[in-house]
């Protein structure tokens, strides 16, 4: 059984430094890890490859940075592992990310069956896996929870449904999204991160994919993200700092504020 | 009586240890300003281990370690879990005659001081300690039950919380921005905020930042930067069910953090020529999680095959890289500097935990007194003056 694990790099959210002088965020000390979904979708790749034989090969589309998640995807015991990068991929929505991930599996070769994780923690849309499958005129079954068998070409999981589970089979090849803790993800070993560390990893760019320059990219996205923010937030935490006298009176000169405001 | 005011900047072990210290003195007026919290940089990614024995301190300075371990075992019992000491006592795998005759020595002191301590060369009763190394290619290990880790950042805290019992005064999220000096004298600090605050003395506590706020002060403090990166592992099995004991050889130390193992790289197998042990680099830039390279996991396999091949099989849980503040010979930085009135207490490297007490004791013996110990002459910043390259 022959399986392609789409898995992207995404920011460590809690990584945020702030200068102390300008108060702005360090940027350049941004982190990045594997999507933790996307962990869960490899643990079910290789314990299924266990079972069923076969090769498990990891697909990111993303910056030559993003090598690092493909490593992690290695490390945990995918096969191979290509980088899907080119400067004419950025900026894409979720339709343009999805398409150059179809073509790249399909160049790669034939796969029975695709996992991705169910959302990013970025983006967080959910709409790559069911699109890579529209792509790939496949069937899907989304936040898959377990996969149950693998039997006469069929496909048989649990999937999360309202408050409870629903038991589904689907035909392979497929599109399987897994929900993020569904499983355990095995720890990558000395020996897995020494020899992930020293794999080659193929990269394809637009060149080797063909695809039309107006199909990918921000000229092949329908949708353009134009601004994120924070929710405008009404109670804000302060920090008081100073000597315990000091911040003692930060306190009661609060207090007295509030005091003021709700008796006028 | 005339207050001496000082100023320290640094809130890790180094700066709260010593501010604590000083406000044992009636007449010392001490203000500690962290950039962050109390205990956040190497300090909170130190593995803590303060043992009886081992040749990561040379045993002539035994009585630092010991006044070390002494000032924390009372701290703890003062306030129990004041300094999250793990009892798991230490085990050294002696590898050669050499390590042989530091282990003995060391076993001797701790016992002098009333602790026990053994030299064990019987294989099985090693492996009935430690079940996960390899006995074969050592001749014995040196074992001492009544010590084990501590946690830096928490004694940190209870420092700083003393001190301020004492009349001391802690900021914290105030990075210090400017160093005042006027007529070759350092005379104050200012703050982020705009503040500025004077002094007799100012001290610098700021570890691997020293050489941004030595800058500050017209100093170049020569600190390198070795890396330390750990790693934390989930044995086989998962679970232990005995006690892991500070695990020490000399190229590298393990210790247990819940049910995972601590491991890195020992500081004194570090060689400040080879960049990829050592350098200058800024903190500041340090990830939280991760940033280790990919040589140090050879490193720690090939170590594991031959002398904890338990541990082969781990689970790699997660890692994180830190900068040790090594000067060239590896020995602190302590007392004056060219700069009237700008000390430093810095340069700890990969002994910061075990030092601080006795260094600040010291230290602050000098700032308020005038009068300096052998310890301060060993590790004066003066031995250096004129001696640097950077
Ligand atoms: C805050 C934010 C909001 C956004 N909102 C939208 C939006 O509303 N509509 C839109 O079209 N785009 C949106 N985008 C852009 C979107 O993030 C990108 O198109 C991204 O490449 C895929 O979408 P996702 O992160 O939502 O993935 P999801 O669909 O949430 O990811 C599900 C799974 O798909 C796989 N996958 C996703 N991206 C990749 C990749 N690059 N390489 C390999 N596998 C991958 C992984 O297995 C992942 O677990 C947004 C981006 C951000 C940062
Ligand atoms: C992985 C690892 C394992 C170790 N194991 C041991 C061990 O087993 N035993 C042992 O004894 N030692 C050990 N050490 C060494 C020990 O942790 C260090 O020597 C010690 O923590 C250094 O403390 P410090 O206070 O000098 O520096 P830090 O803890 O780094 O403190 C410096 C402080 O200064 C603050 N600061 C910097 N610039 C400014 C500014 N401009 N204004 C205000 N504040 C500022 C920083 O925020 C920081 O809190 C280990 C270290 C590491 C990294």
């Amino acid at each position: 059984m022959d399986i392609a694990v789409c898995v992207k790099q995404v920011p460590v959210s809690n990584d945020v430094s702030v200068d102390p002088v300008t108060h702005s965020l360090v940027r350049d000390s941004a982190e990045s890890m594997l999507n933790p979904a996307d962990a869960n979708a490899l643990e079910e790749a290789v314990a299924l490859r266990e079972r069923y034989d076969g090769q498990v090969i990891a697909f990111t589309m993303g910056p030559p940075s993003a090598e690092k998640a493909l490593r992690a995807a290695l490390a945990m015991g995918a096969d191979d592992a290509v980088l899907i990068t080119d400067r004419a991929f950025a900026g894409a929505d979720t339709v343009a990310t999805a398409r150059v991930l179809a073509e790249s599996l399909r160049r790669y070769g034939v796969f029975d069956l695709v996992i991705t994780g169910s959302e990013s923690s970025d983006g967080a849309t959910g709409q790559v896996g069911p699109m890579l499958a529209e792509f790939l005129a496949w069937p899907h079954l989304t936040e898959v929870r377990r996969i149950e068998a693998v039997e006469t070409g069929r496909l048989r999981g649990l999937k999360k449904f309202k408050n409870g589970f629903l038991r589904a089979a689907v035909t392979l090849p497929a599109v399987l999204t897994v929900s993020y803790g569904c499983n355990e993800p095995r720890l990558p070993t000395f020996l897995s991160q020494i020899s992930a560390n020293k794999k080659s990893v193929p990269a394809y760019t637009n060149k080797e994919l063909g695809l039309s320059p107006g199909a990918v990219g921000l000229a092949g996205s329908p949708t353009e993200v134009i601004d994120t923010f924070a929710p405008e937030r009404r109670k804000r935490a302060e920090l008081l700092s100073g000597t315990p006298e000091e911040i003692a009176g930060k306190i009661l000169a609060l207090i007295e504020k509030k005091r003021g405001k709700d008796n006028g | 009586m005339k207050k001496l005011r000082v100023g320290i900047i640094g809130g890790g072990i180094s700066g709260t240890a010593l501010g604590y210290h000083l406000s044992l003195y009636g007449n010392a007026e001490v203000v500690l300003f962290e950039k962050n919290a109390i205990g956040c940089g190497t300090t909170s990614k130190s593995a803590g281990t303060v043992c009886l024995f081992d040749d990561s301190l040379r045993n002539r300075y035994w009585d630092v370690r010991l006044y070390g371990f002494e000032s924390y075992l009372k701290m703890e019992r003062e306030e129990k879990g004041s300094t999250g000491f793990d009892k798991t006592g230490t085990l050294v795998a002696v590898t050669s005659e050499e390590v042989e005759a530091t282990v003995e020595t060391g076993i001797a002191l701790a016992k002098a001081a009333g602790y026990q301590g053994e030299y064990i060369t019987d294989k099985d009763r090693i492996k009935k300690i430690l079940p996960l190394i390899d006995v074969e290619n050592i001749l014995g290990a040196g074992y001492t039950q009544d010590d084990g880790y501590f946690d830096g950042t928490m004694i940190s805290n209870t420092y700083a919380r003393k001190m301020q019992q004492k009349g001391g005064v802690v900021y914290t999220m105030t990075p210090v921005v400017e160093i005042v000096v006027s007529g070759g004298k350092a005379a104050g600090v200012k703050t982020a905020g705009g503040t500025m605050h004077l002094f007799d003395r100012v001290v610098d506590c700021t570890g691997p930042w020293s050489r941004f706020t030595g800058k500050m002060a017209g100093l170049d403090v020569p600190i390198w930067h070795t890396k330390a990166e750990a790693f934390f592992l989930s044995p086989p099995g998962k679970k232990l069910n005995y006690v892991f004991p500070v695990l020490k050889y000399p190229a590298f130390y393990a210790l247990r953090a819940g049910d995972n193992i601590f491991i890195c790289k020992s500081h004194l197998s570090m060689d400040l020529d080879n960049p990829m042990h050592a350098g200058q680099w800024d903190p500041d830039k340090l990830p939280a999680t991760g940033g280790t390279d990919d040589y140090f996991i050879e490193f720690l396999f090939e170590q594991m095959q031959k002398s904890v091949p338990g541990l082969v099989a781990s689970g790699l849980v997660s890692s994180w890289l830190s900068y040790r503040a090594e000067p060239r010979d590896f020995l602190p930085l302590l007392g004056e500097t060219p700069i009237d009135g700008y000390i430093l207490a810095t340069g700890y490297g990969g002994n910061g935990i075990i030092e601080a007490p006795a260094a600040s004791r010291d230290l602050a013996k000098f700032i308020m007194r005038g009068e300096s110990t052998p310890l301060l002459e060993d590790w004066a910043f003066k031995r250096l003056w004129g001696k640097e390259r950077s």
